[in-house]
């Protein structure tokens, strides 16, 4: 069971990450959202990274994996509160989080997936 | 003129959480910004995560110290990873983005490169490997 | 029981990151336009140093601000050239992990034609000629109509 709590709330699957996951922390979060949508499915998922201060390339490419592997599960995923610090690393490290939604805290990313606006390009407005 | 490094040893992955750690609060002492600080916690626990996935369980460790140059005066941090493993075969290969040996992810060594402002290999079949990393404060 | 030493010197240490927030700050001017609509107007060239530090002042007032839209205006940029692009590249796709929506304003043909020139793809990034085209689609974006509440008189034909 992974040390990263999942709950979900209005059906959305919701993973606050905690300051210091390991390698395998990650994996099993990966795997654990994987099981909730297979077993259940869901709206969506959001991610919340805001206590995160550091992300390197290994849990970078574990999250669009993430968010790869819930689309074709059928719910879009929201990475929120990631921090600038982060942000700026996470580019320079060459880490993509390719069509992958992001918003800047979990309150605007529930408002997203609420909405269904976390799905594919940006349409329309926020 | 440089501090004492301090030792973190590099044998479970949980090691790889607390080198990464230290690197940022010591990065933080030294008065680097938020954003370097970053940089830095994410190319060591880029290297350190490397010594745990290629090093075949061979003993390895990070060293943290700070730097101190008095012509040009300047503060820095140097971190380095050292392992007793097998060697990188080609070096220059492993700089190369998207580099992989065991099919998994790339090495993480040109990642931080990227990220930090010196990057030294020293590294030969059997007689391990020792990547020392540096970032300036500006 | 905390050290006093230790604590004066972590004391230093916050003052130290509040003081280069505020230099990053007075030195790249992010003008908030509208609540939720932040503009950069990017002036004179850009190394570097300063691109990383326009980036940082931008992220930062992102998350101060919580805006949802950005507008780089590169018009008083003299040269776009590769490493501009790339530092334009980099900051946008920084900005757009915090969630926000960034659009380039500013562009000429002249810049234009070298973008194309040089191979740059400003990867769905949406840009605009003019600061007032941006911001008319940055309000659509949030949801604004802009409307004239009187009508234009025409003074020849009144």
């Amino acid at each position: 069971m992974s040390r990263i709590p999942v709950i979900r709330v209005e059906d959305v699957l919701i993973a606050s990450v905690l300051e210091d996951v390991t390698d395998s922390d990650a994996v099993a979060l990966q795997s654990e959202l994987g099981h909730q949508l297979e077993v259940r499915g869901a709206k969506g998922v959001l991610i919340d990274l805001s206590v995160v201060g550091i992300v390197d390339s290994f849990l970078g490419r574990v999250l669009a994996e993430v968010a790869a592997m819930s689309r074709l599960l059928g719910a879009p995923t929201v990475i929120a509160g990631i921090q600038p610090a982060v942000a700026v690393t996470l580019v320079e490290l060459g880490v993509r989080l390719a069509g992958v939604r992001t918003a800047l805290t979990s309150d605007a990313g529930m408002r997203m997936l609420r909405e269904g606006r976390a799905g594919g390009r940006h349409v329309g407005r926020r | 003129m440089s501090a004492v490094a301090e030792v973190i040893p590099l044998a479970r992955e949980e090691d790889i959480v607390t080198a990464r750690q230290r690197a940022r609060e010591i990065s933080r002492e030294l008065g680097f910004g938020a954003v370097d600080q970053s940089r830095i916690a994410t190319a060591v626990s880029e290297l350190a995560r490397n010594v745990l996935r290629y090093a075949h369980g061979a003993p390895g460790d990070v060293r943290i110290r700070a730097l101190n140059e008095p012509s040009p005066e300047r503060v820095g941090v140097e971190v380095v990873v050292h392992d007793e493993g097998p060697g990188i075969p080609d070096v220059h290969a492993a700089l190369r983005d998207g580099y992989t040996s065991s099919g998994g992810l790339g090495l993480g060594l040109p990642g931080a490169r990227r990220l930090m402002d010196e990057l030294t290999i020293d590294t030969a079949t059997g007689r391990g490997t020792t990547v020392t990393i540096r970032k300036w404060r500006r | 029981m905390k050290d006093p030493v230790e604590q004066t010197r972590a004391q230093m240490v916050d003052n130290m990151e509040d003081q280069r927030k505020t230099i990053s700050e007075l030195q790249t001017p992010v003008i908030q336009v509208w609540e939720g609509i932040l503009a950069l107007p990017i002036v004179g060239t850009v190394d570097s140093a300063r691109a990383q530090q326009m980036t940082e002042a931008l992220l930062d007032r992102i998350t101060a601000t919580g805006a949802s839209v950005v507008l780089l205006d590169i018009t008083a940029v003299p040269t776009v050239d590769t490493a501009f692009a790339k530092h334009l590249i980099e900051t946008i796709a920084a900005a757009r992990l915090l969630g926000t929506d960034v659009m380039v304003v500013g562009l000429t043909t002249h810049t234009a034609l070298t973008l194309v020139h040089l191979g740059v793809d400003l990867e769905g990034v949406v840009t605009r000629t003019t600061m007032a085209k941006g911001l008319e689609l940055a309000f659509d974006r949030l949801g604004f109509e802009v409307v004239r509440r009187t009508p234009l008189v025409d003074v020849a034909h009144p």
